[in-house]
C-alpha cells in the first residue's frame, strides 16, 4: 500500500538528493576546471615511475630514479656526450694531465651561477670530492669512485687539481654530482639530509618537491650555462604496475614511460597521438658459467660442475647455443647482436663482430671439443667421465618470462651436443643468494655499464672476486686471469686513447676465448611518448639510442611542447570529474536518503 | 555452504571466520551463570594475547629465513667498494648476532620504534603512520559498500528464496568472489582508464591539487571509483551468504508467524522482525572480514598505483626491507587479532540468549 506517510518520505528524499547534486556540481565544476588546467599544463611532462626512493641525497642515495634526477639536478666536472658518451666539456671546459695519469687538471667554466644564483667555483667541486673523501656518511654512494684520489685541490677560483694515488686513464671527472658548499655546509648532518625539495644545483632541473609515492616534481633552472630549457617542470608520477603504465600513456595521463616489453610495446605502437623509440641500450644480459669460484686469497667456494673448469666445455657450450635465434625469438628481436659484455653503443671499446676469436653456432665444433675434453656420449645421449654424467644445473628467475623462455631453447640444444640441462627456476632472490654463494653452474646475469669500460674490466680481475659470504669485491662472473689483469692494467693507465682502446678489446677477446660467461645480446630499452605533447627528445647515442636512463642531462633538456593546436586533453573538466562529482552526489543521496528513513523509523516505533 | 576465502589465512592460526551465517562455529561458550563476561573476556583476551606474541616471534624469524642479502641487493650493480658494503651492513645492524638483532626487534615493538626503513631511511612506525591513511579510507569505503550491498542483496535473496533472482544474485556474487581481484582490477583498469579514458589509471590524486579543496576532494573521489568497485565486486558475496543464511534461518521461527498474524505485511515482517534478528550472527562475521578488508588491500593497491600500506608492504618484499616488512606484518596481524577479538566480544553483547542470561 502506498501510504501517504511513503510518499512524503520519497518526495523528501528525492528533493534533498537533487539540492545535493546541484550543490556539489556548482562548486565543484570551476574549482575542478581550474585545476585539471594547473595539472594538465601543456610544458608540463609527466613521466611514469615505479621505482624506490630513499632520498634525493647524492651522497648516500643508491636507488636508479635518484640517480637518475642526479644526472639533471647536478653536473659532473666532466660530461658524457650525447652522440657517443665520449668525455666532453661539463662544468670543466678542458683538463690536462700529468705524471703519466697520476695528476689532472681542470679550467672550471667562467662565471657559471647555481640555480640560486650564486656563484659555481672550483671550491664547490673540491670541497664535494674533499667531503666524500673524508667523511665515511658521504662516501655511501659514490665513494669507489673516488677511491683512487690521494688529494683534491682548488688553487684558484678556476683550476681544480686532482692527484690520485695510482694513475689512471679514465677520466676521474666523471659522474661524481657536484654540489654547492654554500648550502651543503651549513648543513648539520649532510649524511642524514634528505634533500627533497627546492634544491640548489647548476644542473637543467632542480627537485622543486617530492610526495612518496606520489609523485616528484622538478622545474628547470634558469641559470643553467647551455641555456634554460623549454619545459617549465619534469613531473614522475607512480604507477605500481608497467600495465597500469600503459593505461596511463594511451589515456594521456603521461606523456613518457619506458622499460615496455615487446607485448606492451606492440600494444602501445599504433595508439593515437603516441610514437615510440626502440633505443640501443648500454646493458648486456648473459649467461654466468661458475667456472671454478674462488675468493681473492684462491680459497675455493661453491658447488660447480669440475667440467666446467675446463675450458674446452665452456666453449663447446657456446658453440651449442645459437644467439641469434634466442635475440629473434626471446628478445622478438628488440636486442642488438653481441660479442663481448661491453655494449656495442660503446663503439670504440667494444669487441668489434669481426674480431676473430668470435665463434658462431656450431653443433659439430662443440661435440668435437667436448670429445676433446673426455666427455663421450653414454647410452642416453648424455655425456660421461670417469662415471660421472655431464648435467649442469641453470639459474633462472621464475618472474623473468625472458629467462624462462631463453631456457626452454637452450635445454634442447645443450642435450643435442650431450650435456643435461637442468633449469632451477626460483625467485630473485634464491638467485642471488646461490650465485653468491657459488651454489650453481650457470645462472642468467646483466649488468648496464658506463661509458668507460674500466669499471666493468676490473671487476673481472682477479683481486675483485668476492668470497662466499659475498664480502671482499665484486666480481661479474668469477672470472680469473693474469693475463687479463695484465691488459686491465695497462689499458688502465694508457693515456692515448686508441691504443687503450686495442688494449680494451684484447682484453674483451681474452675473456671471450676464456667464456667465463656467454654474451647473449643488448637489449633494447623500450620506450613511448605523447608526440601530440611534446617532441625534439635526445637519445644517447644520437643515433638510435635511448631516453630515459641515459649517462646525462640529454634525454628531457631538449623537449618542447608539440604546437598548442595538437595538444590534446587540455583544460575542461574530463569524463572522470563528472563521474567523480556524481560518484558524490550519489553518496550524499544515499547518506540523506537513509538519515531521513532512520528518523522515520524512530517515528515508527510499535 | 562454506565460501572459499580470499584472503591469506589469518596470521597466528586466529580461528577461521566460518561463513555458513548464524555465528556457527564460534566459542559462543554457553552462558554460564554469574561472573561468566569476565572470565569469557579474560580468556578470550588471552587468545589474542599468544597469538600476538606468536606474531612477533614470526615476524622476525620467517622474513630473516628469506633468501636474499638485502645488502647484497641494494649494491647490485652498483660499483661499491668492500669498505662501503660492510658499512651498510653495519648501518643496517645485520652484523650483529641474531639474538641481539631479535633483542633490538623486541624492545622496539615494546617501545613503538620499529626501526628504520632500509629503503625510505626513515623509521617505520612514522611510515606506517603515513600510509595508514589511504588505507583505511580504501578499505572502509569498500567495506561500507559492500556490506550495505552484501546484506541488502541477502536479505532480498532469503526471502525470496530460490526465486530467479536468489539464484542471479547468489551466483553473480560468487562469480565475483572467485575472479582473481588482480585480473579483475586490470580489466576495469584498461576499460575504463586506458580505453574509455572516462577515469584515471593509478594513484589517488592528481599531483598539485590540495586535497582539501573541493576540486581535491572530487579528485579523490574519482581516483576511489575503480579500487573501490574491485574491492567490493571480490568481497560483497560473504556479506550476501551470510545474510542470506541467518536469515534463512530466522524465516522458519514462530515469532514470524505471529507477526504476519498480527496483520503485519510481508514487507514489515522483513524488516521489523526478521531482519533484525539475523543481523546478530551477521554483525560478527561482518567483524571478522574487516581485518582479512585491510589485507586484500594489498592487492588492489598494487594494481590501481594507490598509496597505501599494502603498496609499502608490496615495496617492502621485493627490498627485502626487513625493518619495514616487520613492522607492516606486525600491524596487519595486531589489526586482524585486534577485529577478531571485537567480534567475540561484540558478539557475546548482540546475542540475546546471552544478554537473557
Amino acid at each position: 500500500m502506498f501510504t501517504q506517510g511513503k510518499l512524503r518520505r520519497r518526495l523528501v528524499t528525492g528533493f534533498a538528493g537533487l539540492a545535493a547534486m546541484a550543490l556539489v556540481g556548482s562548486i565543484a565544476a570551476a574549482p575542478a576546471q581550474a585545476a585539471t588546467e594547473e595539472a594538465e599544463d601543456p610544458s608540463v611532462m609527466r613521466i611514469a615511475t615505479d621505482d624506490f626512493i630513499d632520498s634525493f641525497n647524492p651522497f648516500t642515495s643508491f636507488y636508479l630514479m635518484p640517480t637518475n634526477t642526479f644526472k639533471y639536478m647536478y653536473e659532473n666536472l666532466v660530461a658524457n656526450s650525447a652522440e657517443t658518451g665520449d668525455v666532453i666539456e661539463g662544468l670543466a671546459t678542458e683538463w690536462n694531465t700529468e705524471e703519466g695519469g697520476k695528476r689532472w687538471t681542470y679550467k672550471i667554466r667562467p662565471e657559471m651561477k647555481w640555480s640560486d644564483g650564486e656563484p659555481l667555483t672550483s671550491e664547490d667541486v673540491a670541497w664535494t670530492y674533499n667531503q666524500m673523501m673524508e667523511k665515511d656518511e658521504l662516501s655511501v654512494a659514490n665513494g669507489g669512485l673516488v677511491e683512487n684520489f690521494a688529494k683534491v685541490e682548488a688553487p684558484d677560483e678556476s683550476t681544480v687539481v686532482i692527484t690520485l694515488k695510482e694513475p689512471q686513464a679514465n677520466n676521474p671527472g666523471q659522474e661524481i654530482p657536484v654540489v654547492p658548499k654554500h648550502v651543503w655546509s651549513k648543513i648539520d648532518k649532510p649524511g642524514e639530509f634528505k634533500n627533497e625539495e627546492n634544491t640548489v644545483g647548476s644542473g637543467p632541473f632542480q627537485l622543486e618537491s617530492y610526495e612518496a609515492n606520489k609523485s616528484v616534481t622538478l622545474k628547470s633552472n634558469p641559470n643553467f650555462w647551455r641555456g634554460e630549457p623549454t619545459l617549465d617542470k619534469i613531473q614522475y608520477r607512480y604507477y605500481t604496475n608497467s600495465d597500469a603504465q600503459v593505461q596511463a600513456i594511451r589515456s594521456g595521463e603521461v606523456d613518457f614511460i619506458t622499460g615496455l616489453t615487446p607485448e606492451q610495446f606492440k600494444a602501445i605502437e599504433d595508439a593515437d597521438g603516441v610514437e615510440t623509440n626502440v633505443g640501443n641500450g648500454r646493458r648486456f644480459s648473459g649467461i654466468s658459467i661458475n667456472s671454478g669460484l674462488a675468493d681473492a686469497d684462491g680459497e675455493e667456494f661453491g658447488t660447480g660442475h669440475a667440467a666446467l673448469k675446463d675450458k674446452k666445455v665452456r666453449q663447446a657450450i657456446r658453440a651449442g647455443i645459437d644467439i641469434d635465434t634466442l635475440r629473434e625469438q626471446v628478445m622478438q628481436d628488440y636486442a642488438q647482436p653481441a660479442t663481448s659484455f661491453v655494449p656495442s653503443v660503446y663503439e670504440k671499446w667494444a669487441l668489434p663482430e669481426d674480431d676473430p676469436v668470435i665463434t658462431g653456432f656450431d653443433v659439430e665444433r662443440a661435440k668435437k671439443l667436448l670429445d676433446e675434453a673426455g666427455w663421450k656420449e653414454g647410452s642416453d645421449g648424455i655425456r660421461e667421465k670417469d662415471g660421472e654424467k655431464l648435467s649442469l644445473r641453470f639459474l633462472t628467475d621464475a618472474d623473468a618470462t625472458v629467462e624462462q623462455n631463453t631456457a626452454k631453447f637452450v635445454k634442447p640444444w645443450m642435450k643435442d651436443i650431450g650435456i643435461e640441462l637442468k633449469n632451477e627456476a626460483s625467485d630473485v632472490d634464491t638467485v642471488s643468494e646461490r650465485s653468491t654463494k657459488g651454489d650453481y653452474d650457470m645462472y642468467f646475469s646483466g649488468w648496464s655499464l658506463s661509458p668507460d669500460p674500466d669499471y666493468q674490466l676490473f671487476i673481472n680481475t682477479c683481486g675483485s672476486r668476492p668470497d662466499a659470504e659475498g664480502s671482499g669485491g665484486t666480481s661479474q662472473d668469477g672470472y680469473c686471469s693474469e693475463e687479463f689483469d695484465k691488459l686491465y692494467q695497462q689499458q688502465h693507465v694508457e693515456l692515448d686513447e686508441n691504443k687503450r682502446a686495442e688494449l680494451v678489446h684484447q682484453a674483451l677477446a681474452l675473456h671471450y676465448e676464456d667464456t667465463a660467461s656467454i654474451t647473449l645480446w643488448y637489449q633494447n630499452q623500450l620506450e613511448a611518448f605523447r608526440s601530440d605533447r611534446f617532441t625534439g627528445f635526445t637519445k644517447q647515442p644520437t643515433d638510435g639510442g635511448i631516453i630515459a636512463n641515459q649517462v646525462g642531462y640529454w634525454g628531457y633538456s631538449s623537449v618542447e611542447p608539440a604546437s598548442a593546436a595538437d595538444a590534446s586533453g587540455g583544460g575542461g573538466m574530463g569524463a572522470g570529474g563528472w563521474i567523480g562529482i556524481a560518484a558524490a552526489a550519489i553518496v550524499v543521496i544515499g547518506g540523506g536518503g537513509f538519515l531521513i528513513s532512520r528518523r522515520k523509523k524512530s517515528d515508527d516505533r510499535e | 555452504m562454506t565460501i572459499p576465502t580470499h584472503d591469506p589465512p589469518t596470521p597466528a592460526g586466529g580461528p577461521e571466520p566460518d561463513s555458513s551465517g548464524a555465528g556457527g562455529g564460534r566459542d559462543t561458550d554457553e552462558p554460564s551463570k554469574g561472573g561468566s563476561f569476565l572470565g569469557y573476556l579474560l580468556r578470550k583476551l588471552g587468545g589474542a594475547l599468544t597469538s600476538m606474541i606468536l606474531v612477533i616471534v614470526l615476524g622476525f624469524f620467517a622474513f630473516r629465513m628469506l633468501p636474499g642479502d638485502p645488502v647484497l641487493k641494494i649494491a647490485q650493480e652498483r660499483r661499491m667498494s668492500p669498505a662501503q658494503i660492510a658499512e651498510l651492513r653495519s648501518q643496517y645492524g645485520l652484523d650483529d648476532p641474531l639474538v641481539v638483532q631479535f633483542w633490538d626487534y623486541l624492545v622496539g615493538i615494546f617501545t613503538g620504534e620499529l626501526g628504520e626503513s632500509y629503503v625510505y631511511r626513515k623509521p617505520v612506525s612514522e611510515l606506517i603512520v603515513d600510509y595508514l591513511g589511504p588505507t583505511l579510507l580504501l578499505t572502509a569505503t569498500a567495506a561500507v559498500i559492500a556490506i550495505t550491498l552484501g546484506l541488502w542483496l541477502g536479505q532480498l535473496s532469503a526471502w525470496r528464496r530460490n526465486s530467479p533472482f536468489d539464484k542471479l544474485a547468489s551466483s553473480t556474487s560468487l562469480v565475483f568472489w572467485s575472479v582473481p581481484t588482480f585480473w579483475l582490477g586490470l580489466i576495469l583498469l584498461m576499460i575504463f582508464g586506458g580505453t574509455l579514458q572516462w577515469l584515471p589509471t593509478g594513484g589517488m590524486i592528481t599531483p598539485g591539487l590540495d586535497p582539501w579543496s573541493f576540486a581535491g576532494i572530487i579528485d579523490v573521489i574519482t581516483h576511489l571509483i575503480l579500487p573501490v568497485i574491485t574491492m567490493v565486486a571480490v568481497v560483497y558475496a560473504q556479506f550476501l551468504m551470510v545474510m542470506r543464511a541467518s536469515l534463512v534461518e530466522e524465516m522458519s521461527e514462530d515469532y514470524l508467524t505471529t507477526a504476519r498474524a498480527k496483520g503485519l505485511t510481508e514487507d514489515e515482517v522483513r524488516r521489523k522482525h526478521a531482519v533484525p534478528n539475523a543481523l546478530l550472527p551477521t554483525v560478527t562475521v561482518v567483524f571478522m572480514h574487516l581485518g582479512g578488508l585491510i589485507a586484500g588491500a594489498v592487492t588492489v593497491e598494487a594494481v590501481f598505483s594507490w598509496p597505501g600500506l599494502g603498496k609499502l608492504t608490496f615495496e617492502a618484499i621485493s627490498g627485502p626491507d626487513l625493518p619495514l616488512l616487520q613492522g607492516t606484518f606486525v600491524v596487519f596481524s595486531a589489526i586482524i587479532i585486534v577485529m577478531n577479538l571485537a567480534a567475540d566480544i561484540v558478539y557475546r553483547f548482540l546475542d540475546p540468549r546471552v544478554r537473557r542470561a
